[in-house]
């Protein structure tokens, strides 16, 4: 027995040590590609560590060197001495990517490097120009300026927009601090996990994350997860012994930012913040790469496609350009024309806005979004995998039931409970109640008598928290009771016993003997017991008493109640003197043949929300596989951090599940999970229709190059100018969407298949672009020729001039009323042109942003008020227009020009068909669900 | 001591790769596949899209069946058909607006721009006197532009005006205009007719000057506008004389108003012919001719041809 263990123990140190040379090595490689000297710095910072000596010193020693009482702890201004020397027990963040880098990775990101191509284009033509002495040579630095003035501006933008989340969520992770156990003052209290002290006494269970570096003084089964430390999943047990002289291996130290995952202990605060070991070995603590979430995907996805759209009709106009003879010059104008108008320069800034807004919007509803792009995943889940305690029930444990005497009998689970009815009169409920009162661990807070009992706050879990406020309504004062009955042994509850065991000293001085006293699983324990207490005695446990148990158990289990077996043994004072010194590692004591006592039962009453909410989830489909799962214990956490969205309890939750998950429920409700369902789809649609707002304009932008090109017409709409539709019009409005409330059909939908739904898909493309953007495209072109023909150019006449109109030697072009024009009059002409086209796009993007706003439902069913920011959209779009028209309209170098009123009016007749089109759109689907209609033009 | 640890490691490591390595294999072969699932290799995309250009066991091309394409290609003939219908249907709704003869707006064309012949590409009019190839293209520019000035061309088709007053013609808008003779006689010195090299085979060139078209424009209010040229820039005595035909270098206003070339047929722009009869040699010297008379504007910065003209001279021997 003693061999096998020592072998696997010693398997296990070279294990970790093992894992320990991987991780130095992986640091070394990593200090090698940063700089030499930091691996000296390395080494230093390990001797150091292993200075360490508490591991060797016994319990008085450590007392005496940190000043400390183990029964007592610090008091409360010691500590707050210490604290004010050594500074809060938290981590120094790690060294983040320098903010430069960040800035840098913003200002060639995505479109941006598509952007830096065209102004690299509009530069060269600037240089090849001017060394041809061509007048207009300057239009294109101009315009190279301001395409990188618009990188630079969105990439401060998205920086600025990527900072404040960051901010955002690190303020988020701020409101779950870890909290510890400490006693201090002769108290047990629960402080932020920061303002431990070395030489607090912190006590430990299972599932807490250990708040400090930690010299173990007392433990009871207890394993630790080094896992954050070392790398090595395996739990590792601790005890109080010196086992080994490297601190780093010894069992009696449990470092910080371990997890503690079964048992109890109790020890010495030794090192705090960064003079822990994983404070020193900094570069550990910092996070590992994240996946991609779905949106990221996606919006990846979108780059792509409208890059490829981009770069492809670019090329190919390129050398339709170049076989008609065009100069190569003039190609590459038109080629840096195409790249601007494909490219939605202020798409990503508002997705990162709506993003952001959605995150706020889930935190007023509790629920805490530690990664941003996890909302949209909550929207595509269609599995939640949820454990029923605390999130679908109140996590409120009360006791219903009591079996005992062979009787049932019902105990009151009102809220106010202050006494309870049934008949305590038997034996068997005095030495019942005993163990309720003893075998627990839970205890109240102090300083809350004063409040009614079940609205103290107690430390411990939800069970022993029960059976505790219960048998404090039926006995009175249980501290004193317990004090009266010394402990002296204690197993405390572990999942592979699934009993908790403590022994007793009796209050009764006559009695010399001890009282063992268990709970547990009622099936565990009767296997321990031979005999039972009826009616105050013990009687044999023969088939047919067994027979009655099973009956009562099957009936307590079967109304969903958590059933609890209660035994008891007095150990004979023979064998188990006073002065025994009971060993809870080698079971010195009996733990079979005990009497068995009573079953107690406790119900969760369920959330009032709960109903309403299953139903919910049922008919958004969620079933078939993204899978949330939500949890809060220790053992939760790997299930957390495999799932696609992992969601932790913000009250019941351990810090190990906190810490793995991507969400936290501030509130524990199941219903908050619905709520983020419906938000996650929520940012996803209004998403769509976001992006299928931005692109539809984009068509309108890109054909006037087309045509320009093969049709050689005037130039009908500047670059500038598109930039000024992109960056100024357009941005509110797009935002606006995301504002947008959802459709009905929202939660009736299924859940959205990763590979076949899309965020930009072939539909919304194709509808956006070839429909919508093809009318704008008309729309914009009859203001467009409308403006020439009233000023003397008819349509026919404009076809084909392109070589003529813009030779600025030629100052007597003859119009089609035989009027001749200068060069500049013909250019202020244009620009007249390049206003009427973006006014136009404007006024039908104003119908473009009222349909967005719904895919499926009519307007008039979403309501046309109920956003109100769609409202403030459309009027700083025509406000900005507004202001570009009239107010800059004399700045010649932004090509604006005053505009005659009338021509605002132009484009309203296509405006008021797009929203009729799509009103017979949306009604044809809702009228022909599944048909051919449906599959081409639902997005 | 971390190289101590590292030492110790060692010792112990030897033991247990072989360990490790019968631990790890299986795995790695279970891997395997997963990784080869997860990034693609350009077979299986040019697979995949052979696949999707041509799908042969559900017979569809670009992902649409036989069926699927011809009702999505009806439906966007349909659609760009109704498209187009409405877009001609449109202008064709606009155009009945305006009015053949005269546009709606006219705010854009005027104050009248300036245009100088001979025009060759350019507004730098250079030449040797003694090399006859060098200014034959501007002579031919001249003779080919005042063909239409003939007198006997004008006669034909034009009428007599009353100099002095603007030539207002009533009726109705469709009513075809007359419009008054300028006979290149009239240009004396610069017509072509007793030099016919335009003054350009003794270094002394003349330049014809005219004012844009503009429909119902009144140059000058009542006033005939004028020409005059100086040097734009530099040494002003490199200009040192200048004769105008017809007149004193005017635009009379009976040429005026101009209604369009629907019903204004055989109009014929007056003219001002410049003659620089002593211009530095051997010097680029750079002239700007501008008019003068009331609504005329000729200092637009933006606008170089606007009420003036700048042209260079070089004249070499």
């Amino acid at each position: 027995m003693l061999k096998r263990r020592s072998d696997v123990y010693s398997v296990e140190i070279y294990g970790t040590k093992d894992l320990q040379k991987t991780e130095i090595e992986d640091e070394e490689e990593k200090h090698k590609d940063q700089k030499g000297n930091k691996k000296k710095k390395k080494a230093e910072d390990l001797k150091k560590e292993l200075d360490l000596d508490d591991h060797r010193l016994s319990t008085s020693e450590l007392e005496m060197k940190y000043g400390t009482s183990i029964d007592k702890g610090l008091s409360s201004a010691r500590a707050a001495e210490i604290l004010a020397r050594d500074g809060p027990n938290a981590l120094t963040p790690p060294k983040a990517t320098p903010e430069i880098v960040k800035f840098l990775k913003q200002m060639i990101g995505g479109f941006s490097i598509l952007l830096w191509i065209g102004a690299g284009f509009s530069w060269i033509s600037f240089g090849i120009q001017l060394a041809q002495g061509v007048d207009s040579a300057f239009d294109n630095l101009y315009l190279g300026v301001v395409l990188a003035l618009v990188v630079i501006l969105t990439g401060i933008f998205a920086y600025y927009q990527e900072a404040k989340s960051t901010n955002i969520m690190a303020s988020f992770s701020k409101m779950i601090p870890q909290q510890a156990l400490v006693l201090r003052d002769a108290e047990k209290k629960e402080l932020p996990a920061d303002q431990l002290v070395v030489g607090d006494i912190v006590e430990i269970k299972g599932g807490d994350r250990i708040p400090a570096d930690i010299r173990l003084i007392f433990t009871q089964g207890c394993k630790v997860d080094n896992s954050s430390l070392t790398g090595e999943s395996e739990p590792q047990s601790r005890s109080c012994d010196f086992t080994h002289e490297n601190p780093l291996e010894t069992r009696n130290i449990a470092f910080y930012s371990t997890t503690c995952v079964e048992g109890t202990a109790t020890g010495i605060v030794i090192n705090t913040g960064d003079r822990t070991i994983i404070g020193r070995i900094a570069s550990l603590a910092s996070g590992v790469g994240n996946e991609k979430t779905p949106i990221a995907i996606e919006i990846e996805h979108f780059v792509y496609l409208v890059a490829g759209v981009a770069i492809s009709i670019g090329v190919l106009f390129f050398i339709i350009s170049v076989s008609m003879r065009y100069k190569i010059l003039d190609s590459i104008i038109f080629l840096i024309g195409i790249i601007v108008a494909n490219v939605p320069e202020g798409l990503l800034a508002t997705v990162t806005v709506s993003l952001s807004l959605t995150a706020k919007r889930m935190a007023k509803k509790n629920c805490l979004v530690k990664n941003l792009e996890a909302v949209e995943t909550l929207g595509s889940t269609s599995i939640i995998c949820s454990d029923k305690t605390g999130t679908l029930t109140q996590n409120r444990m009360t006791v219903a039931h009591l079996w005992f005497d062979n009787q049932i009998y019902s105990a009151d689970t009102s809220e106010d409970q202050t006494t309870q009815p049934f008949d305590q009169s038997s034996p068997t409920w005095t030495a019942l109640s005993k163990i309720v009162t003893l075998c627990n661990r839970a205890e109240f807070r102090p300083g809350q008598e004063n409040l009614p009992i079940m609205k103290r706050v107690v430390v411990g879990d939800a069970s022993e928290t029960a059976l505790l406020k219960f048998s404090e309504v039926i006995l009175g004062d249980v501290m004193s009771i317990r004090a009266q009955n010394t402990k002296v042994a204690e197993i405390p509850f572990n999942s592979t016993n699934k009993f908790q065991l403590s022994i007793h000293e009796t209050d009764d001085p006559q009695d010399k003997r001890f009282l063992l006293v268990m709970k547990g699983a009622p099936e565990r324990i009767l296997e321990r017991c031979s005999t039972i207490m009826i009616n105050g005695k013990e009687e044999p446990l023969d088939s047919e008493k067994a027979e009655a148990f099973q009956t009562a158990y099957m009936e307590l289990g079967g109304m969903g109640e958590r059933v609890l077996g209660f035994c008891h043994l007095y150990l004979p004072e023979n064998e188990f003197p006073e002065t025994f010194q009971f060993d809870t590692d080698s079971m010195n004591f009996p733990t079979s043949n005990l009497c068995f006592v009573g079953l107690l039962s406790m119900i969760d009453p369920p959330r009032s929300t709960v109903p309403d909410a299953v139903s919910k989830c049922r008919s958004a489909g969620i079933k078939g596989a993204v899978v949330a799962v939500t949890g809060d214990g220790v053992n939760d956490s790997p299930a957390l951090k495999k799932a696609d969205i992992g969601i932790a309890m913000g009250i019941a939750g351990s810090d190990a599940a906190k810490n793995a998950a991507d969400m936290v429920l501030l509130d524990d409700n199941f219903a908050s999970i619905v709520t983020g369902v419906e938000e996650g789809r929520l940012i996803f649609d209004n998403l769509k229709k976001t992006i299928a707002y931005t692109l539809t304009k984009n068509i309108a932008e890109l054909c006037p190059f087309l045509i320009y090109i093969i049709a050689s017409i005037p130039m009908p709409i500047g670059t500038i100018t598109i930039l000024f539709i992109d960056l100024g019009t357009d941005i509110i409005p797009s935002v606006a969407l995301a504002y947008e409330k959802a459709e009905s059909d929202i939660m009736n939908r299924r859940p959205r298949n990763k590979r076949r739904d899309r965020l930009v898909n072939q539909q919304l493309a194709v509808y956006s672009y070839l429909q919508i953007g093809i009318m704008q495209s008309v729309g914009a072109f009859v203001t467009y020729f409308t403006v020439y023909a009233e000023q003397g150019f008819l349509p026919s006449t404009l076809l084909g001039v392109r070589v003529n109109w813009e030779n600025n030697a030629i100052n007597d072009f003859e119009d089609s009323y035989g009027q001749q024009w200068t060069h500049y009059q013909r250019m202020y002409l244009q620009w007249t042109g390049y206003t009427a086209f973006f006014v136009s796009i404007t006024i039908q993007q104003v119908a473009d942003l009222i349909i967005r706003k719904t895919r499926r439902n009519s307007i008039f069913r979403q309501g046309l008020f109920r956003n109100k920011v769609i409202w403030v959209g459309i009027f700083s779009q025509i406000g900005i227009a507004l202001i570009l028209t009239y107010g800059l309209g004399h700045v010649t170098a932004l090509n604006f020009t005053p505009l005659r009123f009338q021509y605002w009016f132009v484009a309203v007749p296509f405006a008021i068909l797009i929203w009729v089109y799509d009103e017979i759109r949306k009604l044809l689907i809702r009228r022909h669900p599944g048909s051919w209609w449906d599959k081409n033009m639902y997005y | 001591m971390e190289a101590a640890i590292i030492c110790n490691l060692r010792v112990h490591g030897q033991g247990e790769n072989k360990h490790e390595e019968k631990v790890q294999d299986p795995d790695r072969e279970k891997h395997e596949p997963k990784a080869d699932m997860g990034s693609k290799t350009w077979a299986d995309l040019a697979g995949e899209m052979k696949i999707f250009l041509w799908n042969p066991e559900e017979r569809t091309c670009l992902g649409r069946t036989a069926k699927s394409w011809g009702l999505i290609l009806l439906f966007y003939f349909i659609f760009y058909t109704c498209l187009a219908g409405m877009f001609a249907f449109c202008l064709y709704v606009m155009l009945l607006t305006l009015s053949p003869y005269t546009p709606r707006y006219r705010d854009r064309v005027s104050p009248p721009g300036v245009m100088i012949r001979p025009y060759l590409n350019g507004f730098t009019i250079a030449f040797n006197v003694s090399q006859p190839n060098t200014w034959q293209p501007y002579v031919d520019s001249m003779h080919h532009f005042l063909a239409a000035y003939d007198d006997k061309v004008q006669e034909e088709k034009n009428i007599e005006c009353v100099p002095g007053q603007y030539f207002i013609q009533g009726g109705s808008d469709s009513e075809e205009k007359k419009a008054c003779q300028f006979k290149r006689s009239l240009l004396q010195n610069c017509s072509g007719i007793q030099d016919p090299t335009f003054g350009y085979s003794r270094g002394q060139p003349c330049i014809l000057l005219k004012m844009n078209r503009i429909i119902g424009y009144r140059p000058g209010a009542g006033v005939p506008v004028s020409v005059e040229c100086k040097v734009q820039k530099g040494n002003e005595s490199h200009l040192r004389s200048v004769d105008f035909y017809p007149g004193n270098g005017t635009f009379d206003l009976m040429y005026y108003p101009y209604y369009g070339k629907f019903t204004h047929v055989n109009y014929t722009s007056p003219l001002v012919a410049m003659h620089f009869t002593d211009v530095q040699r051997n010097h680029l010297v750079p002239i700007q001719c501008s008019l003068h008379g009331k609504g005329i504007i000729n200092d637009l910065n933006s606008d170089r041809f606007l009420g003036r003209i700048i042209f260079t001279l070089s004249i070499g021997k």
